[in-house]
């Protein structure tokens, strides 16, 4: 009878150490849900149409047609981007190798005017691409450990179950004092993100506004970026969009920057 | 008559691209400049670019028609580009007439010597308008990211320059008023004065790099200087009675190479040409047409980098003439800089520029500050100014009096 008690005692411990377990590992960290985010499948390659639409807060629009096309491999993402329109970048093209240890990014851009590919510096990832509301940073090149994550907690917006995961950059010079993400459990999809300026007043959120499945793979096909300190946002809309084509990788070379594609 | 046929080739022009659904881009643009020294309008140009494009997976092709129109009626009609594109697997050929860039310079020319300069109104045309279009059969073979390229050019192009007249024209300092003789200007087109040009390029995640040799004849003439003697009967000495001046192209052999790489952020640029058989000016009285026959280094260090959105960029370029001799009227050394700051506002809609050129061995420069602003995605209007200062001998002081503000208007489609 004693044997039996300490037994059922035994069991019943080993089942809470379990459980005390099982629910330390379901709490993923911040960095840890932050690193799934970026290491989510993307798929090997990608081509797409995207329009960028610009938006004042006076209402009127100025829009930005871009095809772009993306290589990822184990240490590097090739990604190039041709632009349409507006007619004085028409032709325009830039191209980036982005690496997955600490190596700087390299980045070229081909005028067409001139006729001249140049290495551009990627030190520049504050700057915002093309006059619109999103930096460098913000269209996805920004790398893991450049900030310190923290979790802050689980909430369900939209009906989505989402962690939300507060980043705060090591470099005190970064535009942002603090960027806040809502990452959708499962998909860790980036649904939404705060942008915090210097002086730690929020300055824009970043909506996803529609995401699919493409060749098994979930695609952000719709954003918006709004500045809600000067109230002009940015909506960036993906078109004909293609996973796993087999891009090649002599697409992500000079030739390909001056000729087209 | 002259105008009619160029409305009529650019309709037709026009139609024949409409109807292939070819890309048709291009501007038009007015550009109005006036001298501070005297408020007289320096330039009044009105400007028509079309940009016609055909491409395909093997074949490509496009034409560039610019149409310029001075004062009131004076025409101007120029092809920039007229071209045809065939792809290969590793190989693209381009024959026909276009423009080449090469280097890793800004708005200085050192291995960048494939397309000779329009220099009728100095540097000051933008830099996408001021190479000329050679007629020439390129290749590019492709290795990844390596390319090898060779150009022939069977018809040279000179260099453009100012004629009399224009606010742009140096007179000559001769002793006595000289004759032209031109009759030596030109070269045959043929077989054995053909350029050839050949260059290796390297794209990689460490350095952007070129090595080039060119077997070309200066674009620029050289002034072969006769000169003719009679006795003074006064004091029964000889006397200078007269001067010819023949211009004459003459052959170069040029080596050189450039690179990009970054540095922490800094973009660093290099790019260096050795000439061989450049002709130089000399006062030598025992020199053959006042002409001496020299090699020289150009070369150029420069580093881009950019501080809270403010886009910089500086760059020393030094051309050094070897076995100098002191009879020469070039200097020996010759020190330039240039400076450039950008800096771009509402969302990219007003850009703030200016760019500079600094002469060190003359202590003169040509500063040129602008503002733009883009009311919308096709139309742009810029304020600007071209200011020349320093010592008249130098290649910007000499145009201290043509220093002057300019507005431009500019409509893309």
């Amino acid at each position: 009878m004693k044997n039996l008690k300490n037994s059922k005692i035994i069991s019943f411990i080993m089942i809470l150490v379990i459980l005390v377990n099982f629910d330390a590992m379901a709490q993923l960290t911040g960095k840890q849900i932050v690193e799934k985010a970026y290491n989510r499948p993307v798929g090997k390659d990608q081509t797409a149409l995207l329009t960028m639409t610009l938006t004042n807060s006076r209402g009127s629009q100025r829009v930005r047609k871009i095809k772009q096309f993306t290589k990822n491999a184990a240490t590097v993402e090739k990604s190039i981007m041709f632009f349409q329109s507006p007619a004085d970048v028409k032709n325009t093209s830039f191209m980036s190798w982005s690496y997955t240890n600490s190596k700087a990014d390299d980045q070229w851009i081909y005028l067409p005017a001139i006729k001249k590919t140049k290495r551009i510096s990627s030190d520049s990832k504050s700057d915002y691409f093309m006059g619109s509301d999103f930096t460098y940073d913000d269209l996805g090149d920004r790398k893991l450990n450049a900030d310190t994550h923290k979790f802050l907690k689980s909430v369900t917006i939209d009906g989505k179950s989402c962690y939300v995961v507060e980043s705060v950059s090591k470099d005190d010079e970064y535009i942002y004092s603090k960027t806040k993400t809502w990452i959708i459990k499962g998909s860790f999809i980036g649904y939404k993100k705060e942008f915090y300026d210097e002086d730690g007043d929020l300055l824009k959120i970043l909506s996803i506004k529609k995401y699919e499945k493409i060749s098994g793979i979930w695609v952000i096909t719709h954003s918006e970026m709004k500045n809600v300190q000067k109230n002009h946002r940015t909506s960036m809309k993906l078109s004909s969009v293609k996973v796993n084509t087999g891009v090649s990788e002599s697409s992500f070379t000079e030739r390909m920057m001056m000729r087209g594609m | 008559m002259k105008k009619i046929n160029l409305w009529i080739f650019l309709l037709t022009l026009s139609i024949f691209a409409k109807a292939q659904t070819a890309d048709i881009t291009g501007f038009a643009r007015n550009y109005t400049g006036a001298l501070f020294e005297n408020s007289q309008f320096s330039i009044i140009q009105n400007t028509f670019s079309l940009d016609v494009a055909k491409m395909g997976n093997k074949v490509a092709f496009n034409a560039n028609p610019m149409l310029y129109q001075y004062w009131s009626d004076s025409l101007d009609l120029r092809m920039r580009e007229l071209y045809l594109d065939l792809y290969f697997d590793n190989v693209d050929i381009r024959i026909g007439k276009q423009q080449v860039v090469w280097g890793k310079a800004d708005g200085v020319f050192i291995t960048d010597i494939v397309s000779p300069l329009d220099l009728t109104e100095f540097l000051l045309p933008d830099f996408d308008e001021i190479r000329v279009g050679i007629t020439a059969v390129k290749l590019d073979y492709y290795l990844g990211n390596n390319t090898f390229e060779v150009i022939w050019a069977p018809n040279f192009t000179s260099v453009e320059i100012p004629q009399a007249g224009s606010i742009w024209y140096i007179q000559p300092d001769f002793p006595v008023t000289p004759v032209f003789d031109w009759s030596k200007s030109d070269i045959t087109p043929s077989l054995e004065n053909s350029e050839f040009f050949a260059k290796f390029t390297g794209m990689t995640s460490i350095v952007d790099f070129e090595i080039m040799a060119a077997y070309t004849w200066d674009d620029t003439p050289s002034m072969h200087v006769n000169k003719q003697f009679g006795m003074n009967p006064a004091t029964q000495q000889p006397m200078l009675t007269g001067l010819t001046v023949a211009p004459e192209h003459h052959r170069l052999n040029i080596g050189g190479g450039s690179f990009s790489t970054e540095v922490k952020g800094v973009i660093i640029r290099g790019e260096v040409a050795y000439y061989n058989g450049k002709q130089f000016q000399t006062e030598d009285q025992l020199a053959v047409d006042a002409l001496t026959e020299k090699d020289y280094l150009h070369y150029l260090l420069g580093a881009d980098f950019s501080i809270k959105g403010l886009k910089m960029s500086a760059q020393f370029i030094q051309q050094s003439i070897l076995d100098y001799d002191e009879n020469m009227m070039n200097e020996e050394i010759e020190n330039t800089m240039t400076f450039l700051a950008r800096y771009d506002l509402l969302r990219e809609t007003v850009h703030l520029e200016l760019f500079s050129y600094i002469g060190l061995t003359n202590e003169d420069a040509l500063i040129r500050p602008k503002i733009s602003y883009d009311f919308d995605d096709s139309f742009s209007i810029l304020l600007g100014a071209n200011i020349f200062i320093g010592d008249d001998a130098g290649r910007f002081g000499q145009y201290k009096d043509n220093s002057m503000a300019y507005l431009k208007m500019k409509y893309s489609f």
